[in-house]
């Protein structure tokens, strides 16, 4: 930890010593006003929930973050760069660095994409990249890259928004970021490659886990939120039906719902949440979508393994930041070295997501490693093995005291003319102590994060 | 003004208008005949209900109130609320942040005391209708004027006049009523047009607001 934090650290702690506690439950019971929510579905019931979250920010002094923007800035360049080449000459499939099996067999891989540039070339619009702050190195670590429909932004939005109001002490005492740039970063992203028309957010309803989110995110960047059903597509262009009976033409859309879902004439036939023929109006040029369709084999976990192989192969630059240490049974040394260790490593199911599919070898009983090597040799592809990042824990306000919590950190890029990592991001924390799910799918909560400035 | 808005956003707000009228309206009517039940008539409760086509029974003043809010009936004033809840969480985008606030802690102060044990009391109604004022107030306090905010006056418009003439048969209020709703249909609807009330009876003064909110909302 770099000096100059543990400075801002322990002026936040001064700040924090000094207040009354009964301010941090109307802080709270303020917060509920507002239903910042991320639902849930348990046992085939939808549940309303609060997102939990803590009082404590997680604070990065600015000059560590200013590393952190210059390494996901490649990152995404060499991703964008990677899916562009992928649809359109295949180079690094046809040189070797990425076995073709590995692609074609990726879920997220679209081959009816073949062929196509989106708007500008633009298809990593919008993007959230999890990290970790290892504690061996004292570095930030790449766990994920989330390139389809990243949520969390509207979390610390809104949770800034009240504690500046609440807290006005801490922005004036220090030299904290201002955030809401993200909604400007949005609507430039929608409007780079808008082909004509009004920006959209496209959401899959009110009973979305997600719905808060879209209706906030929305709402801050000044374009409608519809359904699927409140647009139409007429001769390829697509349109927004307003209430009055008139159809306005839309240029970008911003989706929050997954390929498999997005147009049911195209992919998902049952899928009642998609817009019928808006693939035929995307493929036209008429619309833009973010992110664009097919994006999900490049944050497939198989295809993480080589993205710091991407970044010298498009970018002909060393990787600014570094992956979790990963290996990929496909590979027989990894398989080997896999077999090996498995009691130490982490393994994730390249299919799952939200914490899902996560297993923790030192945790299994030696009949389930056994299991676990059996299931990955007769499906290598579908594996991933990583060591096991020892990360901070961030100190959290629960139940009337401090207490620590591993936490993980989601930065958000936004690619439209050039690329901008927002200066804020989601901190998530487990919900139980030692517990290294921090999802909010697993019941972790969040803080906000602050980049603070000497 | 903000002119686009999807139908069922519009249609959301509308509803959102009517039913925070008609919690608002009917905390009022509860307060007033709780006050009669008290020690004038114990069947005022009966008789506002009737004329709300719902019939209840309770034993005295106190049980009163509880059966009137929170009873099994059509009028409970707890699904009335979460009702409105529903249409503001849908057509949150198009409402101030403060305002969609006050609306969440209106529902979950009605919420909270429906699971509490103890019967509610006067205190419970002052503090509802506060709330309400406090939502109404926090509607009204956008500077520019957006489409929005017209649906959500014209369903509390028509639901005052629904209101008023289950409650009172009080034509002329409802003819004064029914002028602004006239003004606002011409606003998101030019093309519709109004018709002279004065001789038009209660039923058709509801049909024919039905009519044009159905001729606006596609």
């Amino acid at each position: 930890m770099l000096k100059s934090e543990n400075a801002i650290k322990e002026e936040f702690w001064k700040i924090f010593s000094s207040q009354d506690r009964q301010k941090i439950k109307d802080f709270r019971k303020h917060m509920d006003n507002f239903a910042v929510n991320f639902n849930l579905y348990k046992d085939g019931n939808f549940i309303e929930r609060s997102l939990p979250f803590d009082v404590i920010p997680r604070i990065i002094e600015k000059q560590e973050f200013q590393k952190i923007q210059q390494g996901l800035e490649q990152r995404i360049l060499a991703l964008n760069a990677f899916l562009q080449d992928l649809y359109t000459d295949e180079k690094i499939v046809k040189q070797g660095l990425i076995p073709r099996e590995f692609i074609l067999q990726a879920k997220g891989y679209v081959k009816e994409m073949r062929g196509f540039t989106p708007p500008k070339k633009v298809r990593t619009h919008i993007n959230g990249i999890d990290l970790v702050k290892d504690t061996k190195n004292d570095e930030w670590v790449i766990l994920e890259d989330n390139l389809r429909v990243p949520s969390g932004a509207s979390y610390p939005l809104s949770i800034r928004d009240k504690y500046r109001k609440v807290y006005p002490e801490y922005f004036s005492k220090l030299k904290i970021n201002p955030i809401k740039q993200y909604s400007s970063y949005l609507k430039n992203a929608l409007d780079y490659v808008n082909c004509g028309g009004i920006n959209v957010v496209l959401t899959p309803g009110r009973f979305n886990s997600a719905y808060y989110e879209h209706s906030y995110l929305a709402r801050i960047m000044g374009a409608q939120l519809v359904r699927a059903d409140e647009l139409v597509v007429i001769d390829k262009k697509v349109y927004f039906k307003n209430y009055d009976g008139q159809k306005i033409l839309v240029g970008s859309i911003y989706r929050r719902l997954d390929d498999d879902f997005l147009d049911p004439k195209f992919f998902e036939p049952e899928s009642l949440i998609g817009v019928p023929y808006l693939v035929e109006a995307y493929l036209a040029g008429n619309v833009a979508i973010l992110n664009s369709i097919g994006n999900g084999v490049a944050d497939d976990k198989g295809i993480y393994y080589f993205v710091p192989q991407m970044i010298e192969y498009y970018l002909g630059e060393k990787p600014l930041m570094r992956n979790a240490p990963t290996y990929l049974p496909y590979f027989e040394k990894d398989m080997r070295y896999i077999e090996e260790h498995i009691d130490k490593l982490v393994i994730k199911d390249v299919a799952e997501a939200g914490g899902y599919g996560v297993l923790f070898g030192h945790t299994m009983s030696s009949i389930q490693l056994e299991d676990l090597k059996t299931l990955i040799k007769v499906n290598p592809r579908r594996f991933i093995a990583q060591e096991l990042i020892e990360f901070y824990d961030e100190e959290c306000y629960i139940n009337d005291e401090l207490t620590p919590r591993k936490a993980d950190f989601r930065a958000y890029v936004v690619m439209a003319e050039d690329v901008k990592v927002w200066e804020c991001g989601l901190t998530r924390y487990a919900i139980d102590a030692g517990n290294y799910l921090v999802n909010s799918s697993q019941g972790g909560g969040f803080k906000d994060t602050w980049v603070v400035e000497l | 003004m903000q002119d686009l808005l999807t139908g069922n956003v519009a249609s959301c707000l509308y509803w959102m208008g009517r039913y925070l009228e008609r919690c608002e309206a009917s905390l009022i009517e509860v307060s007033r005949a709780f006050d009669i039940i008290i020690d004038v008539n114990v069947n005022e409760g009966v008789i506002l209900y009737e004329k709300l086509d719902e019939h209840i029974t309770y034993n005295g003043a106190s049980d009163f109130l509880d059966v009137a809010i929170f009873g099994d009936h059509g009028g409970n004033l707890l699904k009335v609320i979460m009702a409105a809840r529903e249409n503001a969480i849908i057509s949150r985008t198009q409402l101030e942040t403060e305002a969609f606030g006050s609306i969440i802690k209106l529902a979950r102060f009605m919420q909270d005391t429906s699971k509490n044990q103890t019967k509610i009391d006067c205190t419970f109604i002052n503090e509802a209708l506060s709330l309400t004022s406090e939502t109404w107030g926090k509607l009204d306090q956008r500077q520019n004027r957006h489409r929005a905010d017209y649906f959500i006056r014209l369903g509390r418009l028509v639901e005052k006049v629904d209101f008023k003439l289950r409650l009172e048969d009080d034509k002329n209020f409802a003819l004064i009523v029914m002028d602004e709703i006239d003004t606002i249909v011409q606003i998101l609807a030019p093309h519709v047009t109004s018709k002279d009330h004065t001789n038009s009876s209660k039923a058709e003064l509801i049909v024919s607001i039905n009519n044009k909110i159905d001729k606006i909302i596609n």
